[in-house]
C-alpha cells in the first residue's frame, strides 16, 4: 500500500537536497560555531550563510534573523519578548482569534505578568477598534493553519502602526512560507517567525525575523549566541538545513502556489458525488490558501473516525476536533467561522505541499468519499 | 578509643533491611513466598543495580552494588515488604556497633531543624542470641557513647521518638539504621496466581490491576481495540498505561484484541440498548479465552457500583454470566475520589487522563439498558455467531512483552 500524504499543514519531508546540505555538519564538520579554531569558524560561517538564506526568504535583509527551535519558540520569543521589552510603555496586546496557541497560550501567560489582552476579529477594523495608546504588542497570523484562511495581514499593520505607534506588530508566517511572497517590510511586520519543517526542512528548526531596531527580551540566556537572543550552542546541521529549505520554499513559492492551486480541481473533481460535503474556502469569503483544504463533511460519522478509516488506506489526512473532548469546545479558529460544535467534529483537513500530485489527490478523495459512504451506511 | 571520623553527608548505606509483610504468616508456603519475592525484587531494581539478597527470619537484607537509596526508593514499589530501613553494617562487636551508631545518629540528625530538642530512641534486637549483651544491655551501651555528643538536643523517649535509631545483631555483622521508608505491603506478585485484567484507557482499570496485584495476583492486561474507529494513539496510551504499571509489577503483558468485528456485529445485529452490555460479555469471553494460555483464575476489571447509570447491579450480573472465570472488582466499594487517589498515588493517574478516545462514539447507545437480563442478552446473542467472533478476535490478538 502506497502512502498518500495529504497533512503537510502538520509537517512535510524531508527534502533530498536539504538533507545533502546537513550531512557533512552531522558528520566531519561538528565544530562549536563560538570555538575560535577553523573548525568553528567554518560552522560559524554556514550558520551566516543559512542565515542569509532565511533573510532573502523573508525579506528582511535589513533587519536581523534569529535562529530557534521552530515555529512555537520562534512565536514565543515575539509575544513574550516583544511585550516585556515595551512593558514601560503600556501593557496592552492585541491577537488575532484563532492564533495558534504558541501565540495565545504566551499571551494569555502574559495576562498573568499584568498586561491586558484582547482578541479580535483578524480583521484592520477590528484591530482598529481594540487598540489604545497602551498597546504594545499586537499579533495576527498570516495563514491559519486550521481554515487556511489569509488574513489582511498588511492592513492590519498600517492601522496598528497608524493608531498606537509604539507597539509591535508580529506576524505568524509559518504555514505561508513557501506559498507566498514573505516580506517582513511588505507586509509591514516588526517580526514574522516560521518554522524548517512545513516547508520541507528539519524539524527543531525555525526563525524569527525582527525589522531594524526591534529587539525582544530573549527567553534562554547563555552563552550569549545570537546576539544574545538565544543563547546555546546552535543546532548546526539543523539550521543550514533551514536555510536551504527556506531558499527552496522561496525560490519555488510562485511554482509552488500555481501547483497548489491546480490541485483544486481534481479535489473538487472527486469530492463532487459526495453529497452535501462543505468547503470552507468556498464559504469564508475570505481569501484562502491552496495549500489547505478544510472539509465539513456530511452528517455522519465523526471525522475522526473517518481520518482513521483512511489512514487505513494510506491516505493520511486530519480531523478538525476530536470526538472524544468531553468540553465541547469548538476551535476559536473554527468557531470564528460559525461552525456548530457538532459541525467541528466533521471537519478534515487536507493539506498539500509543492510535491503532492494531481494523482495522490484524486486517489486519496476518493477512498475519502468511498470510506464515507461505508461509514454512513453503517452508523445508520 | 579514638574519635570516628565526622560522618559523610552523602554516604550510602551499605545494604538495605526490609522486614517481610504479611509473608511472615504464611506457614508452610513461607519459602515459596520468600523466592518470589526476592525474584520480583531483582528484576524490580535490575536497571538500578545488581544486588546480593541475603535472607533472614522474617526480612531480607539486599546489598546494593551502586546507587543504594535509589534501590531502596524501588524497593518500596515491591509487594510483599513492610518497611525498608537503609542500614550501615559493622562487626558485631559492642564498642564498634556504639561508634557507628554514634556515626549514623549524627547523619540523621542533619535532616532535622537544626534548633531545638529532638526525642530520641534506641531499639536493638539480637538474632545472634550469643552475642554477649542482652538487647536492653546493648542500648544502654551504645546511649552512653551518642547521648554525650548531643547534649540537651537528645531527648530519649522510649515510646514515641522523632528518631529512633535501630541496632540489629547478627552473627557476622551488625546493622544499624536510622530510617524507615514506606514499603508497598501487601503479597509478593505471583505468589497468589494469575489474572486478566481489562485495561482500558480510564483511571479505574489500572487501579483494579494494582489492587490484584497488590494481593499477589500476577497480572497480564487485555484491552480491546476498534481500529480504525479509533486510532493508533488510543493503543499508544493503554500500552503507556501497562508500562506505567512496570514500577509495581515489572513482567508487563499486553493483549491488544481487535474489537472492531465484534463491536459492529453487535450494532449491526442486536437491540441497541443492550450494546453496552454485549460488548462486556464479549469481552469477558474473549478474556477468558486469552487467559487459558496462563491458566488464570480470574477475571479482574475496574468495575464499581453505580458510577455510570449502566453500572447496575443487574448489568454487571448480566456481564459476569457471561465469564467462565470469577470475576474479582476490587473497585467495587469506592467512590471516584478514592479511586483516583490511588491512581495518582501508583503513578497512572497522570496517564489516564491524556485526551485520547477510549471508545468510538458511533458504537455507544443513546438510551443504554439500565436493568439488563440475563434471557434478553441470550436473546440477543442467538442472533450472533458468538463463538467465531470469539475465536477470530482471539486469533487476531497481539501479545507484546513475555507471556
Amino acid at each position: 500500500m502506497s502512502l498518500i500524504y495529504l497533512d503537510n499543514a502538520a509537517t512535510t519531508p524531508l527534502d533530498p537536497e536539504v538533507r545533502q546540505a546537513m550531512a557533512p555538519w552531522l558528520d566531519a564538520d561538528f565544530g562549536n560555531p563560538s570555538s575560535r579554531h577553523p573548525l568553528g569558524v567554518r560552522a560559524a560561517e554556514a550558520l551566516d550563510a543559512a542565515r542569509q538564506e532565511v533573510a532573502r526568504a523573508l525579506g528582511a535583509q535589513n533587519g536581523r534573523v534569529v535562529f530557534t527551535s521552530g515555529g512555537t519558540e520562534s512565536n514565543n520569543l515575539a509575544v513574550l519578548g516583544l511585550a516585556r521589552a515595551a512593558h514601560r510603555h503600556g501593557n496592552h496586546l492585541v491577537i488575532g482569534e484563532g492564533e495558534h496557541p504558541s501565540v495565545r497560550d504566551a499571551a494569555l501567560a502574559l495576562v498573568d505578568e499584568g498586561f491586558e489582552l484582547d482578541e479580535v476579529a483578524p480583521t484592520a477594523a477590528a484591530f482598529s477598534a481594540a487598540l489604545r495608546p497602551s498597546t504594545v504588542l499586537a499579533s495576527c497570523m498570516l495563514v491559519n493553519n486550521e481554515t487556511g484562511v489569509i488574513a489582511p495581514v498588511e492592513a492590519i499593520a498600517s492601522a496598528v502602526h497608524g493608531a498606537a505607534p509604539r507597539a509591535r506588530f508580529h506576524v505568524d508566517a509559518v504555514q505561508g512560507l513557501g506559498k507566498f511572497e514573505l516580506s517582513l517590510r511588505a507586509l509591514g511586520a516588526d517580526s514574522l517567525s516560521i518554522s524548517g519543517h512545513k516547508v520541507h526542512g528539519p524539524k527543531g528548526t525555525g526563525a524569527l525575523a525582527l525589522a531594524d531596531g526591534v529587539t525582544p527580551v530573549p527567553l534562554v540566556f547563555g552563552g550569549g549566541q545570537e546576539e544574545g537572543l538565544r543563547s546555546g550552542t546552535e543546532n548546526v546541521a539543523g539550521l543550514v538545513g533551514l536555510g536551504r529549505a527556506a531558499k527552496l520554499a522561496d525560490e519555488r513559492q510562485s511554482e509552488s502556489h500555481r501547483h497548489m492551486s491546480s490541485l483544486w480541481e481534481p479535489l473538487r473533481a472527486a469530492l463532487a458525488p459526495l453529497a452535501g460535503v462543505r468547503i470552507l474556502a468556498d464559504e469564508t469569503g475570505s481569501p484562502t490558501t491552496p495549500s489547505i483544504a478544510t472539509l465539513v463533511l456530511p452528517a455522519g460519522p465523526p471525522s475522526e473516525v473517518v481520518m482513521h478509516h483512511l489512514e487505513e488506506r494510506g491516505v493520511m489526512t486530519s480531523a478538525g476536533s476530536a470526538c472524544h473532548s468531553r468540553n465541547d469546545a469548538v476551535s476559536p479558529a473554527l468557531g470564528a467561522h460559525g461552525l456548530s460544535a457538532e459541525e467541528a467534529l466533521r471537519v478534515l483537513r487536507i493539506s498539500f505541499s509543492c510535491s503532492t500530485t494531481a494523482a495522490e489527490v484524486q486517489t486519496g478523495v476518493e477512498a475519502l468519499v468511498a470510506v464515507h459512504r461505508t461509514l454512513e451506511a453503517k452508523v445508520r | 578509643m579514638s574519635t570516628p571520623d565526622p560522618p559523610t553527608p552523602a554516604g550510602a548505606p551499605d545494604a538495605i533491611l526490609a522486614p517481610y509483610g504479611e509473608l511472615w504468616l504464611k506457614g508452610r508456603n513461607r519459602g515459596e513466598f520468600e523466592q518470589a519475592l526476592i525474584r520480583n525484587l531483582r528484576t524490580a531494581v535490575k536497571e538500578i543495580s545488581p544486588v546480593k539478597v541475603e535472607r533472614g527470619p522474617g526480612q531480607i537484607l539486599v546489598f546494593p552494588e551502586r546507587r543504594a537509596m535509589e534501590v531502596a526508593d524501588r524497593m518500596g514499589s515491591v509487594f510483599g515488604l513492610s518497611a525498608l530501613y537503609p542500614a550501615w553494617g559493622v562487626e558485631p562487636r559492642a564498642d564498634a556497633i556504639a561508634e557507628k551508631a554514634r556515626e549514623v545518629t549524627a547523619r540523621a540528625l542533619q535532616a532535622f531543624p537544626p534548633e531545638g530538642q529532638i526525642s530520641f530512641r534506641l531499639r536493638a534486637k539480637r538474632a545472634d542470641k550469643s552475642f554477649p549483651m542482652i538487647s536492653t544491655e546493648l542500648e544502654q551501651h551504645v546511649a552512653e557513647s551518642v547521648l554525650p555528643d548531643w547534649g540537651d538536643r537528645l531527648r530519649v523517649n522510649l515510646t514515641s521518638a522523632d528518631l529512633t535509631v535501630g541496632i540489629h545483631v547478627r552473627r557476622d555483622r551488625a546493622w544499624i539504621h536510622a530510617g524507615r521508608l514506606d514499603a508497598a505491603g501487601g503479597l509478593p506478585v505471583g505468589t497468589l496466581g494469575h489474572v486478566m485484567c481489562l485495561l482500558s484507557g480510564g483511571i479505574d482499570s489500572p487501579v483494579a490491576a494494582w489492587m490484584a496485584m497488590k494481593r499477589g495476583c500476577d497480572v497480564s492486561y487485555v484491552s480491546f481495540h476498534s481500529y480504525p474507529y479509533l486510532g493508533d494513539a488510543t493503543r499508544r496510551k493503554i500500552a503507556r498505561i501497562a508500562g506505567g504499571l512496570s514500577r509495581w509489577q515489572p513482567r508487563t503483558v499486553l493483549h491488544v484484541v481487535p474489537f472492531t468485528k465484534v463491536q459492529e456485529a453487535i450494532r449491526d445485529g442486536a437491540p441497541e440498548p443492550y450494546r453496552t452490555v454485549l460488548y462486556r460479555r464479549m469481552m469477558q469471553r474473549i478474556a477468558c479465552r486469552l487467559g487459558e494460555r496462563v491458566q488464570a483464575g480470574g477475571i479482574v476489571t475496574g468495575e464499581s457500583l453505580g458510577q455510570v447509570a449502566s453500572q447496575t447491579l443487574e448489568n454487571i450480573g448480566c456481564i459476569e454470566e457471561a465469564s467462565s472465570l470469577p470475576v474479582l472488582r476490587p473497585l467495587l466499594g469506592f467512590d471516584k475520589e478514592e479511586t483516583i487517589r490511588i491512581a495518582r498515588r501508583i503513578g497512572t493517574y497522570e496517564l489516564s487522563i491524556l485526551p485520547e478516545p477510549d471508545c468510538c462514539t458511533v458504537f455507544q447507545p443513546t438510551r443504554p439498558v439500565i436493568r439488563g437480563t440475563v434471557a434478553r442478552c441470550h436473546e440477543a446473542e442467538a442472533n450472533l455467531d458468538v463463538e467465531a467472533l470469539v475465536e477470530e478476535a482471539v486469533l487476531g490478538t497481539e501479545i507484546s512483552g513475555q507471556v
